[in-house]
């Protein structure tokens, strides 16, 4: 069985690669890659598998999974220039593939026993997400 | 008949909200975290609220293209992707608040309406810009 939570930040970023030209990051990210950078509502949703406690009928606390996206991801990523507050964005680009991946990364060693982190959605906008649900 | 027809549209941009006339500690105090001076960034919602007959022949309140031409030329292509703060022109001194972005909106559709219009046509009668589901500033304009 699978739960998820959603929570919203609001940051900037800029989509350039120090690996790539300047010509080659403007073909590569078009108007993203305005040096002075852009912004977003990014939406998360993350999502946790496991099976309910018998005694609480609850995979996972709801109040906890609040808490630790607060600590690991809200307190880290919002209203912050992502490129030059959060780590590791100082060396990859903070595209939405990369802040799902950094995402996971933050969360999957504090759900908890009886469950598993199942999958990181980000929505940069209303039409364009991506998700990641680990190396597996 | 009175029809009112409202079109949305959408852009991404960063901003930070500082005001030069304040303190440090009192732009902190009112603008919270929006006050980080490396600036932060949102997916805003335009839309905006045409009022007028609908013309007989087209069954149509507002000529769609002309609006979208002009939201683009006036508001997505200046703002689209842009720091607002050093890439506007208006926010080098305003802050560039919902408010003040909604204004700067409104005063650019306006003074290139009868432009593109011809001075006849529909009205502009409502700008609604979302910075966040729960942040949404309104200007409408009563005759």
């Amino acid at each position: 069985m699978v739960i998820s939570k959603k929570v919203e930040f609001s940051a900037s970023h800029i989509c350039r690669s120090a690996q790539l030209t300047d010509a080659e990051n403007e073909r590569v990210y078009g108007l993203a890659a305005n040096p002075l950078g852009h912004g977003h509502n990014y939406v998360v949703e993350v999502a946790v598998e496991g099976e309910p406690d018998p005694v609480t009928g609850m995979i996972l606390d709801l109040k906890r999974l609040k808490e630790i996206l607060d600590e690991r991801v809200l307190e880290v990523y919002d209203h912050r220039l992502l490129n030059r507050e959060v780590s590791p964005f100082d060396r990859v680009v903070p595209t939405a593939e990369n802040i799902a991946i950094d995402i996971w990364n933050r969360m999957v060693s504090c759900i908890g026993e009886r469950a598993r982190l199942y999958s990181v959605k980000v929505h940069e906008s209303s039409d364009l997400s991506v998700e990641y649900r680990g190396e597996s | 008949m009175i029809v009112r027809l409202t079109r949305r549209y959408e852009f991404f941009a960063s901003h930070r909200l500082h005001c030069s006339t304040l303190t440090e500690e009192q732009n902190r105090e009112i603008y919270g975290k929006c006050n980080n001076p490396h600036g932060h960034g949102h997916n805003y919602e335009v839309e905006l609220t045409v009022q007028g007959e609908v013309d007989p022949v087209t069954g149509c309140v507002v000529d769609i293209s002309a609006l979208d031409r002009l939201a683009d030329d006036q508001i997505l292509t200046p703002f689209r992707y842009r720091n607002l703060n050093e890439e506007v022109e208006a926010f080098r001194t305003l802050v560039p608040t919902t408010e003040n972005l909604g204004a700067e909106v409104d005063r650019r559709l306006r003074a290139a309406w009868p432009g593109a219009f011809a001075g006849r046509g529909p009205r502009l009668e409502k700008v609604r810009i979302r910075e966040t589901e729960r942040n949404i500033c309104e200007i409408t304009h009563t005759r």
